[in-house]
C-alpha cells in the first residue's frame, strides 16, 4: 500500500479540499511503532498555492509542451502535491525540455532506460549480486583486490556473486575501489528511511542498493559516498521505474555531486561552507567573529544540512518540499540543453534577456541573471543555512560559549523549521549579500 | 532524522565542575551513533547514517564531580577520514568501536584507526576505550571477547563488550572512560580549566553583554 497505488487514483480533488496530514501518510506511510520518533510535518497542499494535478494536466499543450511559468509559479508558493511529485521532479531537475513533445520525451525515456540497462549488465558482469534483488553488506574484496570469502549477503546467492576476480590478477584499480564501495552501499541503505513503510521490504531496498551502486560506477570520480543514499531514497519512493529513478538522481547529483568529492584533504561541501562563512561574514559579521572565536569559523555544524540537504531536520514530506522549492527558484530554462550538450552556445550570457523569457526562471536563478552574477554558481541551500543560522542569530550570540553551544542551540530547529519561512529568509539573504558584494 | 531530535534535554548552561571531550571513532555501521543514543536518551532505535560529524551532550554525576561530556560522534566510511583528523584536537578520551560480529570492523581498528589515534590525537595522554558492540547477536559473534582484550593491552586501553540494543555495558563504557580520565592528572587540569573558564565567561556575558573571549 504505497505511494504509486494512489497514483492512479483520479479523486484527488477531494485530498486538495481536505488537506489533512493524515492523508500525506497514506503517500508515504510510516511504520506504525515509529510515529513517535518522526518530526512533525508540517507541509499541507494547499487549494490555489499547491500544485495540484488537474493543474498539472492543465499545463501541458495537447503535443505535450509544458508552460514551465506556470508550474514554477505554483511550486514556488506551495509545493507540490505528493501523487505528483516525480514527474514534476523531472522537469525541475532537467531531465527534460519543457518545450519537448509527449513523442519527444517517450523517446529519450526509452533511450535512458536502455543506457541504464547497459551500465546494470556492464556492472552485474562484475559483481553478479546486482540486480539479484539481493544485496551485500559486506566487503567482498580486499584493499588489493582479493576477493573475500566469508561475506554477508541478504539471502542466498551464488558462490561467485561477487564476480571471479580478474584474469591477469591485477585487477584494474577502478574495479577494485567500485567493488570496495559495494558494501559500504548496502550498510547505508539497511539504515536509510528506516522510518518508513517502503522500506521495508527487501526488494525495495535492493532498488535503491543498484541504483547507487551502478551510479557509483558510472561516476567513478566521485564514487559512493555516505548522504548519497539519503539523496537518492526519495527518487526510488516517487518514480516506480528504476530506470527513471536512477536518472533522476542523476539530475540532482549535477547540482550536489561536488559536495561528494573527497580528496585526502577535504570533502566537496567544504568549499560550500566558505561560501557559507563568506555570506555570513558579509551579511552579520558580528555573529561570524562570534563563531571564529569559537573555533567554528569552518563551519563544520552546517556539514550534515547542505551534505544531505536538511534531511535530518526536516520529516520525509517536509524535506521533499523543500527540495522542490528550491529546485523551482533555482530553475534555469537552459537547463537541459546545458546537461545534455555541454558545448553549446545555449549560456546565459549569449543570450538577450527579456521579460518574457526572465519568466522562465525560477525567482533565485531570475536575480542571479538580473544582477549578472552567473560566473559563481552559489546554490540556494547556502542561503537557506544561512536564513537558519540568523534565525538563531540571537542566542547565538549570548548563549553559545563553545562549539557544542552552538551545535547544540542549532540541534534544536529538528523539527521546529518551518520550510516556507526558511526560504523566504534565504531570499532576503541572498538579495542583501548580492547588493553588497557589488559595492564592495 | 531522530538523532539530532534526541540531543540531551540538559541545559549545557548548568554548572558543572569538569568537562571532557570525547570521541568516537571506528568503521562504518559498528554502532557508535547507537551506543551514544542509547547512552544519552532511553530509546533504543535503528539510526540514519552519521554524516560527517554529530555531537552529543550529556550531564553526568562520577566520583562525586559534576561532568559534562560532549561526545562527538563521527561518520564511519573511510572517505570522510580527511574530516575526523580535525575532531582529535583537544580530546580527553577516545572510544574506538568495533562490531563483534564483523571481523573486518576488529582488524580495521589496529590497522588503522589506532594509527590515526596515534597520529592526530593532541592528547598525549588521552584515555582509551575499546569497545566490541553488538553482543546481543552472540551467535553471529567472530570476534572472541579474548581477542578483544589482548588487542585492548597492545593499545593500552580500556576495555569492554556491550550492547547498544539491550543497553548491556553502555553507561559503564562513558563512565570507567570518565572515571580513567579524572585519574590523569594533565587531563583533569584541563578538564577543570574548560569547567572554570564557562563559569568565568558566564560572569562575563552578565557584566559586559558579550565581547569575545577567545578559547
Amino acid at each position: 500500500m504505497g505511494f504509486l497505488m494512489c497514483k492512479e487514483d483520479n479523486g484527488l480533488g477531494c485530498l486538495m479540499k481536505n488537506s489533512a496530514s493524515v492523508e500525506l501518510d497514506s503517500y508515504f506511510p510510516v511504520r506504525h511503532q515509529r510515529q513517535e520518533d518522526v518530526p512533525k510535518t508540517r507541509f499541507k497542499p494547499r487549494v490555489g498555492k499547491t500544485l495540484s494535478p488537474r493543474r498539472w494536466n492543465a499545463a501541458f499543450s495537447q503535443d505535450g509542451q509544458l508552460d514551465i511559468a506556470g508550474v514554477l509559479r505554483r511550486i514556488q508558493r506551495g509545493g507540490i502535491h505528493p501523487s505528483i511529485k516525480g514527474a514534476v521532479w523531472e522537469f525541475l531537475l532537467g531531465c527534460y525540455d519543457p518545450n519537448s513533445t509527449f513523442e519527444e520525451r517517450n523517446e529519450i525515456r526509452q533511450r535512458r532506460r536502455e543506457q541504464y540497462a547497459a551500465w546494470k549488465t556492464e556492472c552485474k558482469e562484475m559483481a553478479p549480486v546486482i540486480g539479484s534483488g539481493k544485496f551485500i553488506t559486506a566487503a567482498i574484496i580486499t584493499d588489493d583486490g582479493q576477493p573475500i570469502i566469508e561475506t554477508s549477503v541478504n539471502g542466498n546467492l551464488p558462490d561467485d556473486f561477487g564476480g571471479k576476480p580478474s584474469d591477469n590478477g591485477s585487477a584494474d584499480k577502478r574495479v577494485i575501489q567500485w567493488k570496495r564501495s559495494l558494501h559500504q552501499i548496502g550498510l547505508d541503505v539497511v539504515r536509510t528511511d528506516r522510518i518508513l513503510v517502503f522500506y521495508e521490504t527487501e526488494k525495495n531496498q535492493a532498488k535503491l542498493w543498484d541504483i547507487l551502486a551502478v551510479y557509483s560506477w558510472f561516476d567513478g570520480d566521485i564514487g559512493y559516498v555516505q548522504g548519497m543514499n539519503d539523496i537518492c531514497s526519495p527518487m526510488v519512493i516517487l518514480l516506480d521505474d528504476e530506470a527513471d529513478a536512477f536518472w533522476c538522481f542523476e539530475r540532482a547529483m549535477r547540482r550536489l555531486r561536488e559536495n561528494f568529492r573527497c580528496s585526502t584533504t577535504s570533502v566537496g561541501v567544504q568549499s560550500q561552507l566558505s561560501t557559507l562563512a563568506q555570506i555570513i561574514k558579509t551579511i552579520d559579521p558580528k555573529l561570524h567573529q562570534h563563531l571564529e572565536e569559537l573555533d567554528g569559523g569552518e563551519y563544520l555544524f552546517a556539514f550534515r544540512m547542505l551534505m544531505v540537504l536538511f534531511r535530518r531536520e526536516f520529516s520525509f514530506v517536509d524535506s521533499l518540499y523543500l527540495w522542490e522549492v528550491m529546485w523551482a527558484m533555482e530553475y534555469n530554462p537552459n537547463m537541459y540543453l546545458l546537461y545534455e550538450e555541454p558545448n553549446s552556445s545555449c549560456q546565459n550570457g549569449s543570450q538577450k534577456i527579456n521579460n518574457k523569457l526572465l519568466k522562465l526562471y525560477g525567482k533565485f536563478e531570475r536575480k542571479n541573471v538580473q544582477t549578472g552574477w552567473t560566473e559563481q554558481k552559489t546554490a540556494l541551500a547556502v542561503f537557506v543555512v544561512a536564513s537558519v543560522l540568523e534565525t538563531k542569530n540571537k542566542r547565538l550570540l549570548k548563549e553559545a560559549k563553545g562549539l557544542d553551544d552552538v551545535v547544540q542551540i542549532l540541534g534544536e530547529l529538528t523539527g521546529n523549521m518551518d520550510v516556507k519561512k526558511a526560504v523566504k529568509g534565504a531570499l532576503k539573504i541572498h538579495k542583501k549579500y548580492l547588493s553588497k558584494a557589488k559595492k564592495s | 532524522m531522530a538523532s539530532t531530535g534526541l540531543s540531551s534535554s540538559n541545559s549545557s548552561s548548568s554548572s558543572y565542575d569538569l568537562s571532557f571531550k570525547i570521541l568516537l571513532i571506528g568503521d562504518s555501521g559498528v554502532g557508535k551513533s547507537s551506543l551514544l543514543v542509547t547512552f544519552i536518551s532511553n530509546s533504543v532505535e535503528d539510526l540514519s547514517p552519521t554524516i560527517g560529524v554529530d555531537f552529543k551532550i550529556k550531564l553526568l554525576t562520577v566520583g562525586g564531580k559534576k561532568l559534562k561530556l560532549t561526545i562527538w560522534d563521527t561518520a564511519g566510511q573511510e572517505r570522510f577520514r580527511t574530516l575526523t583528523s580535525s575532531y582529535y584536537r583537544g580530546a580527553q578520551g577516545i572510544v574506538l568501536v568495533y562490531d563483534v560480529t564483523r571481523r573486518e570492523t576488529f582488524t580495521d581498528l589496529s590497522d588503522i584507526w589506532a594509527k590515526e589515534v596515534e597520529l592526530y590525537s593532541t592528547n598525549q595522554d588521552c584515555v582509551k576505550m575499546l569497545v566490541g558492540n553488538k553482543v546481543d547477536k552472540e551467535s553471529e559473534r567472530v570476534v572472541s571477547k579474548e581477542e578483544g582484550m589482548t588487542l585492548a593491552e597492545e593499545l593500552g586501553s580500556l576495555f569492554l563488550e556491550c550492547s547498544a540494543r539491550t543497553r548491556e555495558n553502555v553507561e559503564q563504557c562513558f563512565e570507567e572512560l570518565a572515571l580513567k580520565i579524572m585519574e590523569v592528572p594533565s587531563l583533569l587540569e584541563e578538564g577543570s580549566a574548560v569547567g572554570k573558564r564557562n563559569i568565568l565567561k558566564q560572569k562575563q556575558v552578565h557584566h559586559t553583554s558579550g565581547g569575545g573571549c577567545c578559547s
